[in-house]
This record gives structure tokens, sequence and C-alpha cells, in this order.
């Protein structure tokens, strides 16, 4: 019963970070390498404030939003100048930029061998410690993200992201900032992208940099690719499966040393042969076909 | 204090070594319709694109209602009145005939992410009107039946006319229209010119790109002749179209 | 001093032959394919199987092994990047295929040889000889030489012979050189072959001066995309000197911050690249599209 709502917590955590990403990939065309870094620096900043300043968890959820807001916004900006595969490995470098910080700023964040023994979250007065209480938690927010993502895709301002996807210079010429509008989606996700972080962090009790590298940004990238990019519901579907998945690889006797590497090979695969016959994914809108043709 | 709704003196603007535009100047008065011809690669389309902020010249003046257009981001140009088309037509063509519509309208509260949080009601009010003026400008203009489909699944020359209504949404006093009945059947053309020659009567002025010049004749009150950036001939349309200049450049 | 210009030479030398094969299958292919990563990495490996494990002679193992991975990299165009150029796939969408078969690959590799770092070593440690005050091993003269070999091959090759040409024009305009049908596909496998025959070189090269681990290849890879975009995709001498700055760039930044930063800091170049000057060399190649 209780790996059953272990699983459920990952799931939730998943869908959170799928429909941000989504909101930025699949809405709006900026595939980005980088959400993996989104992910840790909120999980970093509530980590170390309640470890250091003891602050109260709806505080540090709240900062934990805000930076990772505004690393979101420094990763949106070279998308307003460069093409989207460069833009691409602009994000890989983010990513790999910010693992590095997390995993060499030794004094800062404890560096590979990470901080242990976060306290539980207390909310208003209720201090939250079982499994249960967890899945409650996090299946509100998961609420709370699709009710966001959802008005925000049913929206004029959803309608000119996924004008900006498809023809961006349309856009422009229609008088929308489009410069704007790609900065806060990333805002946004990166926003959401931290309320996962901070889930994790308190769930688990410990956090080190391993669970944020680039692995981490292509999984969630699968995730989002399976469940199908542009939809509302595909990132749940895409969190649902890819999470499953590997689990059932427990059952027929795989060892766990190698479920790691056979985890990231069944995603890895999923990613290829999506992207070989159906790009859109179960639920999709949108393939990764950009409105420019390929130079 | 001109009267002229858009001045161009003196553009100069270069690719790679070429002289797009050579010192072109020009103007517009309100009501007006321009055409503009001339072979490829004249410079017509990189004058669009300078007028419309998408490209910035070396040197000149363009000034529209009065105002600076150089050095403007191309969607605050939009939004100060001036909408266009492309040659390459331009669309968004997942989304339906009908948001594309809705797209093209200006000042829509529900763009700004505020107030898709907290003045949720009011813009869908918003909303809901401009999807009324939406219907009624594609009834206008024939595609009514279609505005809930994708836009990529309507005919060349539908796109054409869809891509003319959106500039109609987005209610400019200056539509720039790159050749906006290239390609299509002849009855589209009739429809498009037709929608096009009533625009002086709205209030609405334009600067129309076209190598079908039987379509320039039609509509156009004045026309100019380009050349490897400069102007040719100008003049009504059967001035130019019997300059010797003209007929030289295109027997060239 | 001199150590120091040598560490450059010796870092710049792999750098370089990364960077040539990078640019050469990115010129045809016009997509970023990650999966080269795993080619740069996979080259010692297949060398540790066939020495330590089948008991081949070293030498013989060493160019089996970049044989192999020549034909690994032709292999994956031909099953994966050639179906999807032929649906006319976005380079977005090759981008992420050439991901996923990256992360296929090294986890088998993970799987099978372990994650840890592996030394192979032909025979005794060596101390290195000593020239004008520094320090370098044979394999490190090998890798410099190579490189230099490299260059110059692939100079003369691009300049003067008819794949050379194809190639260029392949780089300048893939449809006008599919007006002759079946012709640049066929330049896409040469290029791909040759290509990761450089890199499998490099790989193992490093392998031997150094050591090896699976995740090696993403950072060679980086740092091959860093050199093109800083010296321009389809100059040669602008890969060399790329590979120069990038390598004493890295090498003061470890002097001056430590070695753990020395992805971060090729990193970091990358982005700089990136947004100060978009178009490296090549003009709007980058930048987005205007009307």
């Amino acid at each position: 019963m209780e790996y059953i709502l272990h699983i459920l917590i990952l799931i939730g955590i998943y869908i959170i970070l799928s429909i941000s990403l989504n909101l930025i990939a699949g809405y709006t065309g900026l595939l980005s390498i980088a959400h993996a870094a989104f992910y840790g620096i909120g999980a970093y900043v509530a980590a170390l404030m309640a470890l250091n300043l003891h602050s109260p968890f709806l505080v540090n959820i709240v900062c934990a939003i805000i930076l990772s807001g505004l690393l979101g916004a420094m990763v949106g900006i070279p998308s307003l100048r460069i093409r989207d595969d460069y833009f691409v490995i602009a994000t890989f470098a983010f990513q790999v930029i910010s693992f590095s910080i997390l995993n060499n700023w030794v004094s800062f964040t404890g560096g590979p061998m990470g901080l242990p023994g976060i306290p539980q979250p207390t909310i208003f007065g209720l201090t939250i410690s079982s499994h249960l209480g967890f899945l409650l938690l996090i299946g509100f927010f998961c609420a709370l993200i699709f009710w966001l993502s959802h008005r925000i895709v049913q929206s004029p301002f959803g309608r000119v992201l996924k004008a900006i996807r498809e023809d961006e210079v349309f856009a422009q010429a229609a008088g929308k900032n489009v410069a704007a509008f790609k900065v806060l989606v990333f805002v946004i996700g990166a926003g959401m992208a931290a309320i996962a972080g901070v889930m994790y962090v308190y769930y688990i009790s410990f956090i080190d940099p391993s669970s944020f590298t680039v692995m981490e940004s292509i999984f969630i990238i699968s995730v989002v690719i399976v469940g199908g990019a542009g939809s509302l519901w595909g990132p749940v579907i895409g969190a649902v499966v890819l999470v499953v998945l590997p689990e059932l690889l427990r059952f027929i006797g795989l060892p766990s040393f190698v479920a790691a590497n056979v985890r990231q090979i069944l995603y890895g695969g999923l990613l290829v042969a999506f992207m070989m016959w159906r790009p859109h994914g179960f639920l999709g809108k949108y393939a990764f076909q950009s409105g420019e043709a390929r130079e | 204090m001109s009267s002229e709704l858009l001045e161009v003196q003196k553009l100069e603007k270069s690719f790679d070594g070429i002289r797009a535009l050579a010192g072109f100047s020009c103007s517009l008065r309100q009501g007006e319709i321009l055409g503009l011809i001339g072979p490829n690669g004249a410079g017509k389309t990189t004058l669009l694109n300078v007028i419309s902020g998408f490209l910035t010249p070396e040197s000149g003046k363009a000034m529209f209602q009065g105002m600076n257009l150089l050095g403007v981001p191309s969607h605050k140009i939009a939004k100060t009145g001036i909408t266009r088309t492309f040659q390459n037509l331009r669309l968004v063509r997942q989304l339906s005939v009908l948001d594309n519509v809705l797209l093209s309208f200006r000042d829509q509260l529900g763009e700004r992410l505020g107030n898709v949080f907290f003045r949720w009601k009011t813009s869908k009010e918003q909303e809901a009107a401009n999807q009324e003026e939406a219907l009624l400008l594609l009834d206008e203009a024939g595609l009514f039946e279609k505005a809930n489909d994708p836009a990529e699944n309507l005919s060349y020359g539908q796109q054409k006319l869809l891509s003319l209504v959106c500039c109609l949404a987005a209610k400019g006093d200056l539509l720039l229209l790159d050749e906006p009945v290239a390609g299509i059947a002849p009855e589209m053309i009739e429809n498009i010119l037709g929608i096009i020659r009533d625009l002086p009567i709205k209030g609405k002025s334009v600067i129309l790109i076209e190598h079908n010049l039987d379509a320039v004749m039609q509509v156009c009150d004045r026309v100019i002749f380009m050349d490897a950036g400069a102007k040719v001939s100008e003049g009504s349309p059967e001035e130019v179209r019997n300059d010797p200049k003209v007929i030289e450049a295109y027997l060239d | 001093m001199a150590q120091f210009i040598t560490n450059i030479l010796i870092t710049a030398s792999s750098i370089v032959l990364v960077g040539l094969g990078f640019s050469l299958i990115y010129r045809t292919t016009k997509f970023f394919d990650l999966a080269y990563a795993f080619l740069f990495m996979a080259g010692p490996y297949f060398v540790l199987l066939l020495n330590s494990h089948l008991g081949f002679v070293l030498h013989l193992a060493v160019f089996l092994s970049v044989i192999i991975v020549g034909l690994i990299g032709v292999l994956l165009d031909t099953l994966i990047y050639r179906p999807l150029r032929r649906r006319n796939a976005s380079a977005l969408v090759l981008l992420l295929s050439s991901l996923g078969v990256y992360v296929i690959l090294q986890n088998v590799i993970s799987l099978v040889f372990g994650d840890e770092n592996i030394s192979i070593r032909f025979g005794k440690i060596e101390q290195g000889i000593n020239i004008l005050g520094a320090k370098i091993t044979s394999i490190q003269i090998l890798l410099i030489g190579l490189s230099v070999a490299a260059i110059v091959t692939t100079s003369m090759l691009i300049r003067y012979t008819r794949i050379g040409l194809a190639i260029r024009a392949v780089s300048s305009s893939p449809e006008l050189a599919n007006v002759s049908g079946m012709q640049s596909e066929r330049v896409i496998f040469w290029a791909t072959f040759m290509s990761s025959i450089i890199v499998g070189i490099a790989g193992i090269l490093v392998a031997i001066d150094v050591n090896m681990n699976p995740t090696m290849g993403m950072n060679a890879l980086m740092v091959g995309i860093v050199v093109v975009l800083v010296g321009g995709m389809g100059s040669i001498p602008g890969v060399v000197l790329g590979a120069l700055f990038l390598g004493s760039a890295q090498h003061l930044g470890v002097w001056v911050i430590g070695s753990q930063w020395q992805d971060a800091i090729a990193f970091v170049i990358l982005l700089a690249f990136l947004l100060i000057k978009p178009e490296g060399f090549m003009g709007k190649k980058i930048r987005k599209a205007t009307a």
C-alpha cells in the first residue's frame, strides 16, 4: 500500500513537471532541456531555507517559485534571438551550468553529498508526515497546476502561445510582443517546476544534485512527448505511463542495480520510437515540426 | 505639418552588398490605394518590411501619422495601425480560421496574464464580442462555413482571403498587402479585389505589391514602378503603364 | 609556461578532432546529432572489449574499434535519421531522436561495463619525455600529430576532391544538391562515416591519455559544438582557432577556479557566443527568420 502511494506521489511530481514543460515546449514550441534545472533550483531553495532559516513551508515554496521563475526568464531570453535547435543547445548549456553549480559549490549546496534532514512540511499548523498526507498535498498542487494550465491554454494568451509556435512572425505582425510572451511562459513553467521540486525535497527529506541532471531533463521531455505535446491531458498520461512502466520491470525480477539503466533505455527508446512513428504522442497536437522549413 | 498618412524618404538598405533600397522615397495620402510593381528583387517586399518594422534601413526616414517608424519593434508598429500580409502567406495553420481572425484583434484583455486570472469574466465578455465581430467579417468574406476548420484545410486562395480578413480584424489604418492575389483563381481574385477596393470607403489606406498588372490597374489610385531599389516611375496606373522607362524595364 | 602551452595543445588537439568531425556531419545533415557523443565514448569501450575480453592485440583492437565506430555512425544514420529525413522531419525532431538514441546507447555501455572510470594502458605507465621544458607522453604526441594530420587531410579533401566539393554543395544548398537525386544521401553517408572515424580516434586517444567512463561523450560533444560555433561552421581554420581558444580558456579557468568547473567553463563560453554573436561567422543561419 505504501508502495502504491509512493508511485502515486511520483506520478504527481511528474505531472507537475510535464504540464509545466508542456506549456513551454508543447504549446509555445520552445523545446528546452533545462527543465530539471528549474526543478532542482526549486528543490534546493526550499531545502536551504528550511535547513538554514527554518522558515515555514509556505514561505519556502513561494521563494522557490520566485527564484526559479527568475532562472526561467534567463533561459527564455536566448529564445528571442536564436533558432529552435540552437536554442535547445543553449538550454542544454544552462542545464549543465546549473548542475555544475549545485554539484561543485560545496560550501553552499553540500555538493555531491547533498543535504540531509529536511524537516517535514507544516501548513497552517498541520504537519505532513505520512505518505497519504503527501499524496493529498501533491494532489492539491497537481489539480491547481492543471487548472492554471487549462485556464492559460483556453485564453487569448494561450492562443498567442500557439500562434508563436506555428508562426511567430505572423504573431508579431499581429501586434503581439512575442518576446514578452516567450519569457513569460518560461517564468510560468519554471515556477511550476519549482513546486514539483519543493514537493520532492520535502517528501524525500534529502536532496542531492543527481536528481537534477541532463538525464532528468530528457526524461521530462520524454514524458511530454509520449503523452502528447500541446494537449492538456497529454502530460498526465505521459507521467502515468513513464512512471509506471519502469516500475513494472521490478515485477519481472530485474535486479535493482540494473533497473536505473534499463529504465533510461526504456524512455530513450520511447523517445526514438515516438519521434519516428508518432511525434505528436498519444494525445498531442504538436509534432515539433517548426513553421520554418529546415534550412 | 505633413498631411500624408505615410512618408518615406531616402531609404537605404543593403544585403550582402546588394542595394535592396537605393534612396527610395514615396508618400501615401489617407484613403489611397498605392500599387507597387516591378521585377523580382526590386525591393518591394523590402520596403514593406521596413515600414512594418521587420527590417531597419541603414539610413532614411519613415513616418506614419507623423510618428517615426524606424527602430520601432514590429509589434508596436502593428499596434499603431499598420497591418500586413506576407508574400509567403503566413497564418497559424493549425488553429481554426476563426482563431486566426480572433488572434488578429488588438487590445485583447485576455492576452494579459493578469487578466486571465483576475479579470476572467471581463476578458470572456470581450472575447465573445470579438467572436461575433470575427464571424461577421468571415461571413462578409464568404468564409463563414469554414470558421471552425483548421486554417491549413483551406485552399490557397481561401487562405489569402483569410489573411486579408485578419488585417481587417486588426482595424488598422494602413494595410500592406504583399501579392494578395498571386497564384489564385479568378473568382477569388475578384472577391479579394472587391474587398480591397472598398477599403478607402472605410477610411483605410493600402499599399499593395502585385505582379498581376490587371489587378493593379483595377484597384489602385496610384502606382509606383520600382527597379533595383529605386523609383523608376510614378503616377496613375495608365501613366505608369505607358511610361517608356517601364516598358523598357519589362522588356529587359 | 612551456607545460601550460603543451597542455593547451594537447587539449586543443582532441577538441579539434571532435570539432572537425562534428562540423562534417552538421554541415551535411543540418541538425545537432547528439548521438555523436556516444561515438566519441564508444571507441575505447570497443578497444576494451576486443583487447581485454577477446584477446586481440591492442593495436589491432584500436584499428578495429575505429572502424566499428565508423560503421555504427553510418548505421544510426541509415536506420534512424535517413527515414526521418525522408519524411521531412525538422531539425528539432532529428535532435530529439538523436537524444533518445544517445540515452539508449550510453546506458547499454553502462550496463555492460559499469559507470566507473576505467584506464587503458599500453603496458606500464609512461613518465613522458621532456621537450623544451615540458613533459609530454607518446600518446599525447600521437594525439597532437593525428589532429594535425586530420586537419590537413580534411582540408585537402574538402578543397580538392569530388567528395569534398559534394560536401560543400550539400552544405550550402541541400535542395540544389538534391536535384542530382541520390547524391545528397551519398554525401551524408560518406561525411557520416568520415566524421565517425575521426571522433572514434579522438575518443580512443583521450581515453588512453586520461581515462574513460560512459558519460564522457556528452561533454566532448558540447565542446565540439562550441568550437564549431565559435570558429564558424564551414571553416576549418576556424575550428582550429576555436579549439586553441577553448583549450586555453579551459586551462586558464581550471588554473584559476579549479578543475571541477571545466565543463561549466565550456558551456559558459557556448552561451556567451550564442547570446552575443549567435551568427558566429555564418550570418543568418542561426538568427530567427524575418518576414
